[in-house]
């Protein structure tokens, strides 16, 4: 009844402004069509009520390097691809996740950030040095020893504590940064798999990050595992399921993926499209993916992949179904992981259909859960140099040349502030019949960094919905993110209690 | 004069025609990475047509293995080891191995090249380098954009 009443107001409420509005029919504009649009942008935002209930189930959406030009750019990109108007478009996010921040995405150390420290604000709380996950300012990069005692305990971890259930996705290695930053504690990012610890890590007990995965101790262990990286897994006697000729990368002879299976006799593992499609949600309580020997392919080259991959989407459906099985509820990270990739890389295009392609699985995230107990989260961790630039006409394709600089050449739309699309010490290249549309095409840059374009330290966007979503208000601190999900889910006193025995 | 260098001084001075989906040469069929394969390490029916023809391919040439070789790896983009997404180098499944009459002349790996020269499919050994490739160009020339 409360509800009804609430909605009853507010439906009051939108009745009152559009007496208001119909008050205001002197004005020359009011049947402008931008006019109208705004005005039922006005009364819908009016309606809107702050949900302060518990979270059951908290979704984080990580878009690894989405930053606002990204946003601009994804969103004319996915319209134009429709052959609708791009720069009116609306990606699901803008349109389902209502509420908006920025975020400040700088780290302990450093002005602009990598991916490790801005997931541990994100899954812990705090803000750490660039290339470690899952530790505190107390650490010293790279260094094993400096790990005991600056160990920062993750979203991941309280939520299995307290008897949810908890999934990680991402299109990256499920070693990467982003992802591991739900379960790892590692003062240097590189240490994937045991080949590639120090040995002061070594001597000093440090455990690898695949291993820190399979022999994660937090309640009953992931039920959902979804992405690459699958030769930090596989020991280097083990041929790749994929490539006959590869082998997994461990020296230590663990095979991870066989332990896991040992470990979940209710479980399901699956490294191709057809063996994701053939688990059954209903019967399956723990589900591990590992769909490439590294990183998962881009969107734009999946359908080519020898094994077959499930796409961001399918991922994302699959692991709900599993993990909304708690009556508990769930933590849940779904990482776009290669947008950050194609950025690196000066390739606009393969960023924004990455973009898209998260914005679809965003869309099937909202639709499979119930949007009034659960907080959804997207974000970036930080930012890249991709610039939008004037003056290109409305409907202009967003691949596509803006105008003509001095030098009489042709300059895109996009472009990068440094990275491979830049020539070393030559003029830069006249694009005149070059059709800068095509999906390898690398945009031109300004600073020649062949090996890789760099991250940009701007602020980037949080997009959220469900209970506390209200609170990603105005400019904030990355590591409020956590703050907000754990304040929404209540998870830190349901740890408590459950140690009393009150939950359960 | 070397053949390859015939060719660059064409291309200085048809420049403005070299963009995807042409050649130099309007006869010689161009192959895009992406029309290699269909699936996997599976050959399209393109690729497969234009075995032992000329064709012209454009992409980036990897960083040598060592200096004055006789060939050099073609790849779609920049043959690059990112700081922050790789902890070692990745090859890609789809690159070209261009062998060509001379010693080379390395060109950075973030320039776009045309190569021309003779498709050749399947499964090779070289004998020299112990390097296996799958696709090759022989009789390699290229030019810089």
């Amino acid at each position: 009844m409360k509800r009804f009443t609430k909605l009853f107001l507010s439906g009051a409420s939108v009745a009152l402004m559009a007496q208001a509005a119909n008050a205001q029919q002197a004005l020359p504009q009011q049947t402008d069509s931008y006019f109208v649009s705004a005005q039922q942008e006005l009364f819908s935002k009016l309606a809107e009520q702050p949900n302060t209930g518990r979270a059951k189930n908290v979704i984080l959406f990580v878009l690894d390097g989405f930053s606002i030009p990204t946003l601009t750019a994804a969103r004319i990109y996915e319209g134009q691809s429709r052959g609708v108007d791009g720069e009116s478009n609306v990606l699901s996010f803008e349109k389902l996740l209502p509420y908006v921040a920025l975020s400040k995405t700088y780290t302990h150390d450093s002005q602009v950030a990598d991916s490790a420290p801005t997931a541990t604000a994100m899954t812990t709380g705090v803000k750490s040095l660039n290339g470690t996950i899952g530790v505190t300012q107390k650490v010293t990069l790279e260094n094993c020893a400096s790990q005991k005692g600056a160990e920062a305990e993750s979203i991941f971890e309280l939520a299995e504590k307290a008897g949810l259930s908890t999934g990680i996705i991402s299109t990256a290695r499920i070693t990467h940064a982003t992802p591991a930053a739900a379960y790892a504690h590692t003062a240097f990012r590189d240490w994937e798999s045991d080949a590639t610890l120090s040995e002061e890590a070594k001597q000093n007990g440090c455990k690898d990050i695949a291993a820190q995965l399979i022999d994660w101790s937090a309640g009953n262990g992931f039920e959902v595992v979804l992405g690459g990286g699958r030769s930090n897994f596989l020991p280097e006697s083990a041929a790749d399921p994929e490539a006959a000729d590869k082998t997994g990368a461990r020296k230590d002879g663990r095979n991870l993926v066989d332990e896991w299976k040992a470990k979940y006799n209710d479980g399901a593992y699956v490294w191709n499209k057809t063996e994701f499609d053939a688990v059954d949600a209903e019967k399956t309580e723990h589900l591990f993916g590992l769909f490439e020997r590294s990183h998962m392919q881009y969107e734009a080259d999946r359908a080519k992949d020898k094994g077959g991959e499930p796409s961001l989407a399918e991922m994302t459906g699959k692991a709900i179904d599993v993990l909304s099985k708690n009556k508990e509820g769930f933590v849940l990270m779904v990482e776009a992981g290669r947008i950050d990739h194609a950025h690196h890389a000066g390739n606009a295009a393969r960023a924004l259909a990455d973009t898209v392609a998260a914005a679809q699985a965003l869309q099937v995230a909202y639709d499979k859960v119930n949007p009034q107990e659960t907080l959804i989260v997207l974000t970036a961790d930080h930012s890249h140099t991709m610039t939008i630039n004037g003056y290109p006409k409305r409907n202009n394709p967003i691949l596509g040349i803006a105008g003509t600089g001095d030098d009489k050449k042709p300059y895109t739309t996009l472009s990068y502030a440094n990275g491979p699309g830049a020539k070393l010490d030559e003029p830069r290249p006249d694009l005149t019949n070059v059709d800068t549309t095509d999906l390898d095409f690398l945009q031109p840059a300004l600073v020649p960094l062949g090996e890789s374009e760099t991250h940009g330290g701007d602020d980037v966007a949080i997009f959220a919905a469900g209970p506390w979503a209200h609170l990603f208000r105005g400019v904030v601190e990355q590591n409020l993110i956590y703050h907000v999900m754990a304040y929404a889910s209540q998870l830190p006193s349901r740890v408590k209690a459950e140690t009393t025995g009150a939950v359960k | 004069m070397q053949r390859r260098d015939l060719l660059k001084l064409l291309s200085f001075g048809t420049g403005a025609l070299m963009f995807p989906g042409t050649s130099a040469n309007a006869a010689v069929p161009v192959l895009k990475f992406r029309e290699l394969y269909v699936r996997g390490d599976e050959l399209s029916d393109l690729t497969k047509s234009l075995d032992g023809k000329i064709v012209q391919m454009t992409g980036y040439m990897a960083p040598p293995l060592k200096p004055e070789v006789r060939f050099f790896v073609l790849t779609k983009l920049p043959m690059s080891v990112c700081p922050f997404c790789e902890s070692e180098a990745q090859w890609p499944d789809d690159l070209v191995v261009a062998y060509c009459d001379d010693p080379i002349d390395v060109v950075r790996y973030t320039d776009l090249i045309d190569v021309e020269g003779k498709l050749e499919l399947g499964f090779w050994k070289d004998p020299e380098t112990q390097f296996v490739s799958l696709i090759r160009i022989t009789g390699a020339t290229y030019v810089k954009r």
